[in-house]
């Protein structure tokens, strides 16, 4: 009896243990195998560096690299702008009571948000491009943005704002010079975390740019399909430290983000 | 924001987007879709997004319950680890499962060393391999909601059930279960909901043999550029998961429980 509690006190921890293996171990690989000398994925031939250097020298991937960037970057900046004109100048009850709106974009399959976002496109003729590509990136950039921005500027004393407004400002001049500076870790926060979300989208990107516009996780999908180079590996473990990176800066500033 | 989702329904009546709209409002693209073919291609999905979420919710359960009530100082770092393939990309997530399930990756390797089999086994391009991978892509959004519902739970409460003569297989179910089913639902429907529309795992891993609902709506938008017949699939697609949401809701309600009792 005493043994069998034994074995079932240990296998908990056992069985996380596994889990934690099974998750790490394929990413485990991947980062070993890009300092492979050789193209072999399954045989080790001596470290290298070579294909990091090959990576910076493919204009291919440097080019979806820059059209990446732009695309994180104004979706950034576009949704926080408006984000934060959303929580400043719309009604708080109007706002609580429409919050959940921004939630719907999330909730649908990202296929079906793609999509849509497809058909409404090309209704209009709106030839897909980098500016799509932006519009459909700010969109969901807003639904993370919005409510993040909304719960802190809830905590905000409404006597700041009142006294601000007393004092002879403009609605402008508080706005500016109150409000941002007050939500300034919530702006920071949230700009990072629509970054990588954008950064790192794919199906949106796959449905919403055209033929001629190539994102870095597209590149990355249309390299695989057509049979991985080890230029993959180096690509996907540098992607991998970005995103290690940020969680670090997510933990150590004890940023809350919706999810959890 | 929600323009264009009132905007895709109003296409899926369309017959061809390119005309005067008001003249070709149909039904045709709906009876074309009334056929088995697409009930299997539905009916898949589902199974992939239900048994995705179900082994999901098994294998998070424990790990959650593991994270906040038996470990105290490596719970950060745990969590840490955890969150880090939360943010990672998902293609290169899926990605790095070929190096262990290709014909000479590390899975058939370990498995030829032991000796279970003799010769490579073909695990790539399989329903298994699918199944796996999403899995375990999909696995930090299930623990993230369990993770956070359980760490509200007052430690207190293991003490009175027991002392109230529960054993731990009664305090498991009837209280820590309960009390931790907000989470184990937010967390079912993020799996089940991208799951039910996932295209890029059974393409990439799959080997494309199989249709998916995402793998469907990918096709006919990119390839064929049938948007219109791709609005109403979509449509459709859309009530059958919000059907199966609801059923799925109720299920679990029935199993696990509502924190009110």
């Amino acid at each position: 009896m005493k043994a069998v509690r034994k074995v079932a006190s240990y296998s908990l921890p056992v069985f996380v243990f596994f889990a934690y293996l099974f998750m790490y171990v394929p990413i485990i690989v991947l980062v070993f195998y890009s300092f492979n000398g050789g193209q072999s994925s399954h045989q080790w031939q001596g470290f290298s560096l070579i294909w990091y250097r090959e990576l910076f020298s493919s204009v291919e991937i440097l080019d979806a690299l820059r059209n990446s960037l732009i695309v994180a970057f104004s979706s950034v900046a576009l949704s926080i702008v408006m984000g934060l004109f959303f929580v400043f100048y719309s009604s708080k009850n109007i706002l609580q009571k429409f919050l959940f709106a921004f939630y719907g974009s999330l909730a649908a399959p990202e296929v079906v948000l793609a999509v849509v976002l497809l058909s409404f496109f090309s209704f209009f003729s709106v030839p897909l491009g980098l500016t799509t590509l932006i519009a459909a990136h700010t969109l969901v950039a807003l639904s993370y943005v919005t409510p993040i921005l909304y719960s802190s500027f809830k905590n905000i004393n409404v006597s700041i704002t009142e006294a601000s407004l007393d004092l002879g400002a403009t609605e402008w001049q508080t706005f500016k010079k109150i409000i941002v500076p007050l939500l300034s870790p919530a702006i920071m926060g949230a700009a990072l975390l629509v970054f990588i979300v954008s950064f790192d989208d794919f199906i949106l990107s796959f449905f919403c740019s055209g033929p001629s516009t190539m994102t870095l996780p597209m590149y990355i999908f249309a390299t695989i399909r057509s049979g991985a180079t080890p230029v993959i590996n180096a690509l996907s473990t540098l992607l991998l430290i970005m995103s290690s990176l940020v969680v670090l800066v997510f933990t150590l500033f004890r940023v809350r983000t919706r999810v959890f | 924001m929600y323009v264009p989702f009132v905007f895709i329904i109003f296409v899926s009546f369309l017959k061809d987007i390119d005309y005067s709209v008001w003249a070709n409002f149909s039904l045709q693209n709906y009876s074309q879709l009334f056929s088995s073919v697409y009930f299997i291609i539905w009916g898949r999905s589902l199974a992939l997004a239900s048994v995705t979420a179900v082994l999901c919710l098994a294998i998070a359960y424990p790990i959650a319950y593991f994270l906040v009530f038996r470990v105290a100082r490596l719970r950060n770092i745990l969590l840490f680890l955890l969150v880090l393939p939360f943010w990672a990309n998902f293609l290169v997530q899926v990605y790095a499962w070929f190096f262990v399930l290709e014909r000479g990756g590390i899975l058939n390797s370990a498995l030829l060393k032991i000796g279970i089999i003799s010769e490579p086994l073909r695990i790539l391009n399989t329903q298994f391999s699918v199944y796996l991978v999403m899995l375990f892509c999909f696995l930090p959004f299930m623990v993230m909601p369990i993770y956070s519902s359980m760490e509200g739970i007052n430690k207190s409460v293991f003490e009175a059930s027991f002392d109230l003569g529960a054993n731990r297989w009664q305090t498991l179910t009837r209280v820590v279960m309960p009390l931790s089913s907000s989470g184990i639902r937010t967390g079912f429907f993020l799996v089940f909901i991208p799951s039910f529309g996932e295209f890029v795992v059974p393409l990439l891993l799959g080997g494309g043999k199989n249709m998916y609902a995402g793998s469907l709506i990918s096709f006919l938008f990119l390839e064929t550029k049938s948007i219109e017949w791709g609005a109403a699939f979509t449509c459709l697609s859309g009530i059958v998961l919000i059907i199966a949401v609801f059923v799925f809701n109720w299920l679990l309600k029935k199993v696990f429980g509502t924190d009110r009792g």
